[in-house]
């Protein structure tokens, strides 16, 4: 038997009024929270109760999982791409400004060069070469510098960017812990604030990083967040492992490492793999590793290609003091950084191999001790050489191998190695087996590039030989063309037969003994020639020549009693000059090589100087078969490749900007608060909350009817 | 679709936004001029816009290049053609005292015209370009191409060499842009001639003339053996059969036999003999070795012949000769050159008409490439106008309208 309708009706009058009320609290709550950012609207619903009533309402989010997994996961991807297409936006357009172009650098030098050569005893043409030369090393020192301080400032970032990811992990940890304690304490009630926060977290977490998120197996609503790659950063039960940033040799260049803090056990350092990480950290590494490090690289190898080249031509020159040519260039030298397990004392030293501008690649080196010799201090007699990418990964040839030279034997000071550099190691250490360096040759080069020489005479415009024919000469040969090859002066197996003192080898310098270099060449017959020596003694006799190319070329290949002296032969280009005639000689027509004193007018070198423009000075890549580029080609490349990643950043931001826009609309559709329905809620609410009311004072009338009944 | 708030906010924002950042593109191609402001716009057109600024600053330079290498061909052709003048005026005046009639007084007034006119070559052989440079002199230009020592054998020294320099006109063409002394001036060859070295007997040569220059000239050339000196080595004998016969020494080959009467002029190869003589006299002559001479030293020497009246009159015929000769190979080398001038000359001019139109093909192919399409962008301006302008008088529209507005 139910008790007296009042008390019904009055029980029923309040469940309503409190139902209403709570419904009042909750669309407020959701009119309050309209512009809080990661707040998802919350509804409140009731089951009706036996025996008459609404019963005690939950309120909860409404939340679709599937929308929020997807907005986490284009998060992160637009957090990678906003940061790379921000970073490679910036190399983009140092490398549109007229004023940093490289190739109108280049262009302005070549032509200064030509100009200089219509007027080779010019100084002030001559200046005008070297003004260029300086205005192009400001700008790839520009270019260069601009890209080392992007690197400070990407660690920089790492760092503010671990830090951040660091507090978030460990925000995430912590309400993990806060949701399972509110959860504990009030049942009913869904902490929407606490889970709101974590959310919230999680999705900045996951701007910075791409995470992968799990429920958690113990009790309450906890999750467990961990890297794509698989390493945990939080568990459910509130403990988290940290971000940290280590380096291996270069120190500048970073590397992400995960410290674990178990609690029982033996914690350690994991390196996580950088290549795959997304988020904006991920784009960091992503721009370092396929941008920067490159663009740092290739700009090196353009620097020292061009300034190896120039370098050597102009010391196959003589210059406007009538001396043989120098460098005009300072090419850097470098030093090896000792890799982890390698004792910091130890160094190798670098430098560019001279004329070898032309084998130096992009790539960074490893080199591995695996001999050591038996003398003391131990130096390293056999190594072995890896060529990497800037962000320590191998080189890889056109079938996929690594780069490696292995049983490569290095001397006491500096050895020649692939790659066009020299390495030399310190006496005064002791080196053993397996000591790993790491060789940076190219990638400060464009930065510490530096002219040589402030004298507009060493421009070396004029070649050291000059060949002229006999005033009496009966014949109509003329030379067609003199080459230089050679004027290294010294006594090595490198010289050649320029003496260093404005004159060619006479038989006390040459390495003959009776013979001097070779100076004269008389025709017997229009297929037979004599090369004497400055003294007048024969060299050698030419028959059965068809042509008068490279004279003394054919000379050393096929003259005969007596034959091309070996003295001359064991060298390596010896005498590093050459003659091409043409026309019809008659006999006794004689041609003399003289040192070219006082040849201030002459412009031969300058042409070749010019014609470098032209020529392949540029390795493609770390393979020695790959095709050359020049130099205006290498740096249109890099432009190209630095413009077209630009583009392509650009376009897959736009796309991943779009689906996030999707993803949050669609999490948006679900979990937004809308005011209008909030609005009509509330009246919808006012009016039950009136209603209520009114049974309430219903249940009063009918209260006091009866009271008045029995009165 | 239920639509929350923010979205209505968000979307809108963002479209207006995106309208902003495509309208300022725009805006930038229009102002710029350029289609391609980072190498993004276009990657690929960004590198070939590369390459062929490359190309037309490389024909810039070229076209430099041809407009000096014209200037200094031009001013080599006056210079050249201003000796030619001269040695044209000189030929008359040789020619001249060649007469007969003439007396010592006269050859002397021409001699002093034939060393004005030496002087003049020789101030021409030492021309100058506008950078003081000598421009006979070779790499050497610097020094003076020509020295004067009258006491020397060879009185105008060539102080110089045989180099020349190139300028480059294309990537391929390499024009010669000076012009080498030696080449020219120190290559002109004397008149071959012939001197008598013995004879035997009662031989009396009374007069060994070359009548026929041209055909003595083609003698020697087939004849002449720089290597074995015997072998231009000639004798003359008188046979008993009445005839004379041309051997040469070094050979043993003989090369001529003539009828001969003692007293009576025979010709061999251009050379006239008159020779008194009985059976078995012989008299040799070889060929002198070929001498070069200057065209000034030819003129000196013409000039001390006019002046030096103790000479007999086969010493100045054959002084007058000479420097006939002298003159006319001296002529033809510089005639050679200037029409070598002239075919630079030409070759730079089509070089330069080619290098215009390369120019001109490249610069198009860039502006297509790297410039804006103003009708296009234009037109794209003016689309993004509307649809900005569109969102921005919606949005207030339909962010005024709320349920609150009416309760």
């Amino acid at each position: 038997m139910p008790s007296t309708i009042t008390t019904d009706l009055f029980n029923i009058a309040t469940s309503g009024v409190n139902a209403s009320n709570q419904l009042l609290q909750t669309t407020s709550s959701n009119i309050a929270n309209v512009n809080t950012e990661g707040y998802v609207r919350e509804r409140t619903s009731f089951v009706s109760q036996l025996g008459g009533g609404v019963g005690r309402g939950t309120t909860a989010r409404v939340i679709d999982q599937f929308a929020q997994n997807q907005l986490r996961r284009d998060t992160t991807t637009v957090g990678e791409w906003e940061v790379y297409e921000n970073k490679i936006n910036a190399i983009d357009n140092i490398l549109a400004s007229e004023a940093n172009s490289l190739a109108s650098g280049l262009s302005n030098m070549f032509a200064a060069i030509q100009t200089a050569a219509d007027d080779p005893s010019s100084v002030v043409s001559r200046e005008v070469v070297l003004g260029e030369a300086r205005q192009f090393l400001s700008q790839i020192g520009n270019i260069s510098g601009f890209l080392e301080r992007e690197e400070d400032e990407l660690n920089l970032q790492f760092n503010d960017s671990i830090e951040q990811a660091n507090s978030l992990i460990e925000a995430i940890g912590t309400l993990n812990k806060a949701i399972v304690v509110a959860e504990g304490n009030n049942p009913d009630v869904e902490p929407g604030a606490l889970l709101n926060q974590r959310d919230l977290a999680i999705n900045q977490l996951a701007s910075l990083l791409s995470i992968e998120i799990r429920d958690g197996a113990g009790v309450g609503n906890t999750i467990n967040v961990s890297l794509s790659s698989g390493e945990s950063l939080v568990l459910d039960d509130g403990s988290f492992n940290l971000l940290a940033l280590g380096s291996s040799a270069d120190l500048t260049t970073q590397e992400l490492q995960l410290t674990t803090s178990f609690e029982n056990k033996n914690n350690t350092v994991i390196n996580v793999r950088e290549d795959n990480l997304g988020g904006s950290i991920g784009g960091l590494f992503r721009f370092r590793d396929e941008v920067l490090g490159v663009a740092q690289r290739d700009i090196g190898q353009l620097a020292v290609a061009f300034g190896d080249a120039i370098n050597s031509q102009n010391r196959l020159g003589l210059d406007l003091d009538q001396q043989l040519g120098g460098d005009i260039f300072a090419l850097p030298e470098f030093t090896g950084l000792p890799f982890d397990g390698t004792s910091g004392d130890l160094t190798v030293n670098g430098r560019f191999t001279a004329g070898e501008g032309i084998n130096v690649t992009d790539a960074d080196i490893k080199i591995t001790v695996t001999s050591v010799d038996a003398s003391v201090p131990p130096q390293p007699d056999e190594i072995t050489i890896e060529f990497l990418e800037g962000n320590g990964d191998p080189k890889l040839d056109e079938s996929g191998n690594p780069v490696i030279f292995t049983g490569v034997t290095v001397g006491a000071g500096f050895t020649d190695i692939e790659g066009g550099i020299d390495i030399g190691f310190d006496t005064t250490e002791s080196y053993a087996v397996d000591n790993e360096f790491l060789l940076q040759p190219t990638k400060f080069a464009g930065s510490d590039i530096a002219l040589a020489t402030n004298r507009p005479e060493d421009l070396a415009f004029a070649l050291p030989i000059r060949v002229t024919p006999d005033v009496d000469n009966f014949g109509d040969l003329k030379v067609t063309a003199t080459r230089v090859t050679n004027t290294t002066v010294g006594t090595g197996t490198d010289r050649s037969a320029f003496d260093g003192t404005g004159d060619i080898d006479d038989v006390a310098s040459s390495p003959s003994a009776t013979l001097g270099a070779p100076a004269q060449i008389v025709f017997d017959s229009s297929s037979q020639f004599t090369v004497f020596d400055s003294a007048g003694n024969t060299i050698t006799v030419v028959t059965g020549i068809s042509d008068y190319q490279n004279l003394l070329a054919q000379a050393q290949a096929s003259g005969a009693g007596p034959a091309w002296p070996a003295a001359f032969s064991s060298l390596e280009d010896y005498p590093g000059y050459d003659v091409s005639l043409e026309g019809e000689p008659a006999a006794g027509d004689s041609f003399t090589f003289e040192y070219n004193t006082n040849g201030l007018d002459d412009n031969r070198n300058a042409i070749l100087l010019a014609q470098l423009q032209e020529e392949g000075l540029v390795q493609l890549s770390s393979q020695s078969d790959n095709q050359t580029r020049t130099l205006h080609e290498a740096y249109s490349s890099l432009v190209g490749a630095v413009g077209s990643e630009s583009a392509n950043a650009d376009i897959t931001l736009q796309a991943a900007e779009a689906l996030k826009a999707e993803s949050s609309e669609w999490l948006n559709s679900v979990s937004g608060v809308s005011l209008d329905e909030e609005a009509a809620n509330l009246i919808r609410f006012q009016q039950s909350y009136s209603a209520a009311a009114r049974i309430l004072s219903t249940a009063q009338t009918l209260f006091d009817t009866l009271l008045s009944a029995v009165r | 679709m239920r639509v929350p708030t923010s979205l209505l906010f968000d979307q809108n924002i963002r479209a207006i936004a995106n309208n902003q950042s495509g309208l300022i593109q725009t805006q930038e191609q229009l102002s710029t001029g350029k289609r391609i402001n980072n190498p993004s716009d276009d990657p690929v057109g960004a590198a070939q816009v590369i390459r062929l600024t490359e190309s037309i600053d490389k024909l810039t330079q070229f076209q430099r290049n041809n407009d000096l290498l014209q200037g200094s061909l031009e001013q080599q052709e006056v210079v050249l053609s201003g000796i030619t003048n001269a040695l044209q005026r000189a030929r008359v005046l040789a020619v001249q005292s060649g007469s007969g009639i003439l007396s010592q007084e006269d050859r002397e007034a021409i001699a002093s015209e034939v060393e004005q006119i030496r002087n003049e070559v020789f101030d021409l052989l030492n021309s100058q370009n506008a950078n003081g440079e000598y421009i006979f002199s070779g790499y050497q230009s610097g020094t003076q191409a020509y020295e004067f020592n009258p006491a020397s054998s060879n009185p105008f020294e060539f102080l110089g060499d045989a180099g020349t320099n190139s300028v480059r006109l294309s990537d391929s063409v390499e024009v010669r842009s000076s012009i080498s002394g030696f080449e020219v001036f120190e290559n002109t060859l004397a008149r071959f001639d012939i001197d008598i070295t013995g004879s035997t007997g009662t031989a009396n040569l009374t007069d060994n003339t070359i009548v026929q220059q041209n055909t003595f000239d083609g003698f020697f050339e087939r004849t002449y053996d720089a290597v074995t000196p015997a072998n231009n080595d000639f004798q003359i004998e008188i046979l008993a059969s009445g005839d004379v016969q041309v051997t040469n020494q070094g050979t043993g080959a003989v090369l001529a036999t003539r009828p001969f009467t003692s007293g009576q002029p025979f010709s061999f190869n251009g050379i006239q003999f008159t020779l008194e003589g009985a059976v078995g006299d012989t008299v040799d002559f070889s060929l002198q070795a070929p001498r070069k001479r200057n065209v000034a030293e030819t003129l000196h020497d013409l000039t001390n012949a006019l002046n030096n009246g103790a000479s007999s009159g086969a010493d100045f015929r054959s002084a007058i000769s000479d420097a006939l000769v002298g003159i006319d190979n001296g002529v033809a080398d510089i005639a050679q050159e200037i029409s070598s001038i002239g075919g630079r000359l030409n070759t730079a001019q089509s070089i330069y008409e080619t290098n215009l139109d390369l120019d001109i093909v490249n610069r198009e192919i860039r502006s297509n490439i790297e410039d804006t399409d103003y009708a296009e962008a234009s037109a794209e301006f003016a689309r993004q106008e509307t649809a900005l302008q569109a969102v921005l008088t919606t949005f207030p529209q339909i962010s005024n309208l709320s349920l609150f507005n009416f309760i």
